[in-house]
C-alpha cells in the first residue's frame, strides 16, 4: 500500500550565511493512510517545520513531499490553500480561531471556499467534540480546552484525509491535554484519518502507530507498535 | 455573514483606529478638496475671462468728436450736434500695421432717420460679415444676415425695427453723405446684439437693453454700403484679432508706431490686464497645490500609519483563512474591502462636507486681486483626487501586511503573535 504522505530528503534552513540555522537536514518519511503518527522531540528540533512543509505552509529548500501521489513543495499559493482546504486539516498549538466568530461559525470557514457552508455537519462535528451547546460563544467565552476542541472539529470540517496538529495540547493543563488527545486520536481513529501530531506527551506514543523523534533537524528514532523498535537515521556530528 | 463578520468584525480597539483613519481622511479629503475647488473655481474664472476678454483682441478706435445731425423737414427745430468717432483709420495703414493679424473693420456711424415731422436716432454699422462674425453674435429672430457681396440691404435689431416701423423686405431711408437718401432694405431682425467691444451709448435711440452704457442695438449694412453712406473708405474703429495672446505686445507696438501721427487714434488691449489675472491664477494654483499636498502627505500618512495599524492586527486573521484552505484572492478581496469601506467613509464624508460647506464665493484680495471674486467648483477632477487620495493612503496602510502575506512564508505570519 503506498503512503498518503511521503517526505523525501528534505532539507530546511532558516537564516542567511554564518546565521543559517538547519531546521530540517535530509529527513525522510512515510505515513500511511489511517496511521496515526507522532513527531516527538526537544524543542528546535524541526517538528514545526516539518509539519509547515507537509500543509504546505512553508517550502522546503530541497527535497520533495507527496501527499496522496502530489508534489505539495512547489505550489502556488493560491493552489497550496485549495490543497489544504481540500486535503488537510490542521490543529494549532495556539488553536488560531478567528475571535470574531463563534464556535459554529469558526467550523464553518473551512467550508466556506468549496461554497457548502453546511451548518449540520458543523453541528455535528460540535456534538462530537462536546461542545453543540457551546456553538454560539466565541473563542474569548471558551476556555482552553474548548477552543482546541473547537479546533479540532475545524480541522476535521471537510473530511480531509490528513490531519496535522502542532502540539494541540501545549497550552492546556493535564485533564484538558488528555481529552483533548484523546478526543483527537479517537475521532481520527473512528474517520481514518492519518493524522501526523507534534506532541511531548508519552502517554501518547502508546497509542501513536509510529512515533518519529527527531533532534538537531534529523530523525534519531523511529519507533512503530507493530514492529521492534529501530534507529532512526544516524545523527550528525 | 460569516464574510462580513470575518471582513469587519473583530476589530477591537482597532476599530476605533480604523473610524480615526476614516476621520482624518475625510477632513484631509475635505481640505483637499476646498483647494481644489479654488483652484478650479480659479481656472474657470481664467477660462471665462479669455472667452469673454479675448486677450488675443486689440482695439484700434478714433476719438469722438461732435457731427452736425438734420432735423424734420417739417418744424423749427435747430441741427444737433451728436457725438460720433471720427473716421481716422485708413485700411492701408491698419493692413500693413496689422501684420499676420485678422482686422475687423469697421464704420460705426450714427444716423437720425428722418421723416417729414419727426426722426429716430440709430446707429449704423458697416462690417464685414465674416470676420465680424467670429467676434460678434446676432442670433436672428427673422430673416437672414448680411452677405460680403450684399448691397444697400440691412439687418437691424427687434427695437429698433419697431421704431422704424419696418420689418422684413420694407425700406427706410438713410441720408448719404453727398444729401441723398440710400433707401436700405430690411433681411434680417436680430433679438439680441452681442457686439465686441461696442461703442458707448452717447444718445438716446432704440435699445435692446435698457440703461446700458453700451450701444445695445443698431442697424447693420456691409461695409461697402456704409463707405457709400459715409462717403468714404477710413474706418471709425476695427479690431485686430491676434494670432496669439504671445503675440498681443509686439502687435499693439506696432500698431502704435503706425498711428503715432494721429493722436486722435487709440489702441486699447486686454492682454496686459488677462496676463495679470494668469499671474494671480499662477499665484493661487501654487499656494493651494501647496496646501493640498501638504494635507496629502501630512493626513494621509497619519491615516496609513493608522490603517497599517489596523492591517497589522489582522495579519494573523488573514493568514489563518489562508491556512485554512481560503483562497488568496478572497483574502485579498476580504482586506480591500475592509480598506474601502474606511476609503469610501472618508470620501463620501469629505464630498458632502465640501459640496455643502462650499461657500458661493471666495476672494483673496492680496493674492487674486485681478482675478477678483471667484466661485470654487466641485466637478470630476476634485472627487477623483479626493478619491485617489483615499485610496493612496489605503493602499499605503495595505501594503505592508498584503506584502508580508504574500511574500513571505504563511507559517511566519501565523508564528506573528500580533494580533
Amino acid at each position: 500500500m503506498s503512503p498518503l504522505v511521503s517526505i523525501r530528503c528534505v532539507t530546511k534552513s532558516y537564516g542567511r550565511g554564518s546565521t543559517a540555522v538547519k531546521a530540517l537536514d535530509n529527513v525522510s518519511l512515510d505515513a500511511r493512510l489511517g496511521e496515526l503518527v507522532q513527531l516527538t522531540g526537544p524543542s528546535g528540533a524541526g517538528k514545526t517545520t516539518l509539519l509547515n512543509l507537509i500543509s504546505a505552509l512553508d517550502r522546503p529548500d530541497m527535497g520533495e513531499i507527496l501527499v496522496a501521489g502530489a508534489n505539495v513543495t512547489g505550489l502556488s499559493l493560491s493552489k497550496a490553500a485549495k490543497y489544504r482546504n481540500e486535503q488537510v486539516g490542521i490543529i494549532f498549538q495556539s488553536y488560531n480561531l478567528l475571535p470574531q466568530l463563534t464556535a459554529l461559525e469558526n467550523v464553518l470557514v473551512p467550508m466556506i471556499p468549496n461554497g457548502r457552508v453546511d451548518r449540520e455537519r458543523a453541528f455535528e462535528l460540535l456534538d462530537a467534540v462536546g461542545l453543540v451547546d457551546r456553538s454560539a460563544h466565541r473563542p474569548a467565552q471558551l476556555s482552553g480546552g474548548e477552543q482546541q476542541r473547537v479546533a479540532i472539529a475545524r480541522a476535521l470540517a471537510n473530511d480531509p484525509l490528513l490531519v496535522l496538529a502542532d502540539e494541540p495540547t501545549g497550552n492546556l493543563d493535564d485533564e484538558n491535554a488528555r481529552n483533548v488527545m484523546t478526543l483527537l486520536f479517537r475521532t481520527c481513529r473512528g474517520r481514518g484519518n492519518t493524522l501526523i501530531v507534534v506532541t511531548h506527551d508519552r502517554d501518547i506514543m502508546r497509542t501513536a502507530d509510529t512515533v518519529f523523534e527527531l533532534r538537531n533537524g534529523i530523525i534519531a528514532r523511529v519507533r512503530a507498535t507493530d514492529t521492534k523498535e529501530r534507529p532512526g537515521p544516524k545523527l550528525k556530528a | 455573514m460569516i464574510w462580513n463578520k470575518i471582513i469587519f468584525g473583530g476589530l477591537g480597539r482597532r476599530g476605533f483606529e480604523a473610524v480615526v483613519a476614516g476621520l482624518v481622511l475625510a477632513a484631509a479629503s475635505a481640505l483637499v478638496a476646498g483647494s481644489l475647488m479654488i483652484i478650479e473655481g480659479g481656472r474657470y474664472a481664467l477660462t471665462q475671462a479669455e472667452r469673454t476678454d479675448r486677450p488675443e483682441i486689440v482695439q484700434i478706435r478714433s476719438r469722438f468728436n461732435r457731427a452736425l445731425f438734420e432735423t424734420p423737414r417739417s418744424g423749427n427745430l435747430p441741427p444737433l450736434t451728436l457725438p460720433v468717432y471720427e473716421p481716422l483709420i485708413e485700411p492701408e495703414q491698419l493692413s500693413s500695421a496689422a501684420r499676420d493679424g485678422m482686422i475687423v473693420a469697421r464704420q460705426s456711424l450714427f444716423r437720425n432717420v428722418v421723416s417729414s415731422d419727426r426722426f429716430l436716432n440709430v446707429y449704423i454699422f458697416g462690417i464685414d460679415p465674416v470676420a465680424e462674425g467670429q467676434v460678434s453674435g446676432f442670433p436672428l429672430t427673422r430673416g437672414r444676415f448680411l452677405r460680403s457681396d450684399d448691397g444697400a440691404v440691412a439687418v437691424l435689431d427687434e427695437a429698433s425695427a419697431s421704431a422704424l416701423g419696418v420689418d422684413i423686405g420694407k425700406t427706410f431711408p438713410v441720408r448719404k453723405a453727398d444729401g441723398e437718401d440710400l433707401d436700405l432694405t430690411v433681411v434680417g431682425i436680430i433679438g439680441k446684439l452681442e457686439l465686441r467691444d461696442a461703442p458707448p451709448r452717447t444718445v438716446e435711440a432704440p435699445a435692446l437693453t435698457e440703461n446700458s452704457s453700451f450701444v445695445s442695438s443698431g442697424v447693420f449694412v456691409t461695409l461697402h454700403t456704409s463707405e457709400t453712406i459715409f462717403g468714404r473708405t477710413a474706418l471709425t474703429d476695427a479690431l485686430v484679432i491676434a494670432r496669439t495672446p504671445a503675440d498681443v505686445p509686439s502687435l499693439v507696438d506696432n500698431l502704435r508706431e503706425t498711428f503715432r501721427l494721429e493722436p486722435g487714434v487709440f489702441v486699447t488691449e486686454r492682454y496686459s490686464q488677462f496676463s495679470r489675472k494668469v499671474h494671480d491664477f499662477v499665484l493661487t494654483l501654487s499656494l493651494f497645490t501647496l496646501i493640498a499636498t501638504a494635507t496629502v502627505v501630512l493626513a494621509g500618512s497619519f491615516a496609513a500609519n493608522l490603517l497599517h495599524d489596523v492591517f497589522a492586527d489582522r495579519r494573523r486573521h488573514y493568514a489563518i483563512l489562508i491556512a485554512l484552505g481560503v483562497s488568496p484572492a478572497r483574502v485579498a478581496h476580504a482586506v480591500l474591502s475592509l480598506g474601502l469601506a474606511v476609503a469610501f467613509a472618508g470620501t463620501i464624508t469629505a464630498v458632502l462636507t465640501a459640496v455643502f460647506f462650499r461657500p458661493k464665493e471666495f476672494a483673496l484680495p492680496s493674492l487674486m486681486a485681478n482675478l477678483g471674486t471667484i466661485e470654487p467648483r466641485f466637478n470630476l477632477l476634485v472627487a477623483a483626487v479626493i478619491a485617489a487620495t483615499a485610496l493612496a493612503a489605503v493602499a499605503l496602510g495595505i501594503t505592508p501586511t498584503g506584502w508580508r502575506l504574500l511574500r513571505r512564508p504563511l507559517a511566519t505570519a501565523l508564528a506573528d503573535n500580533r494580533g
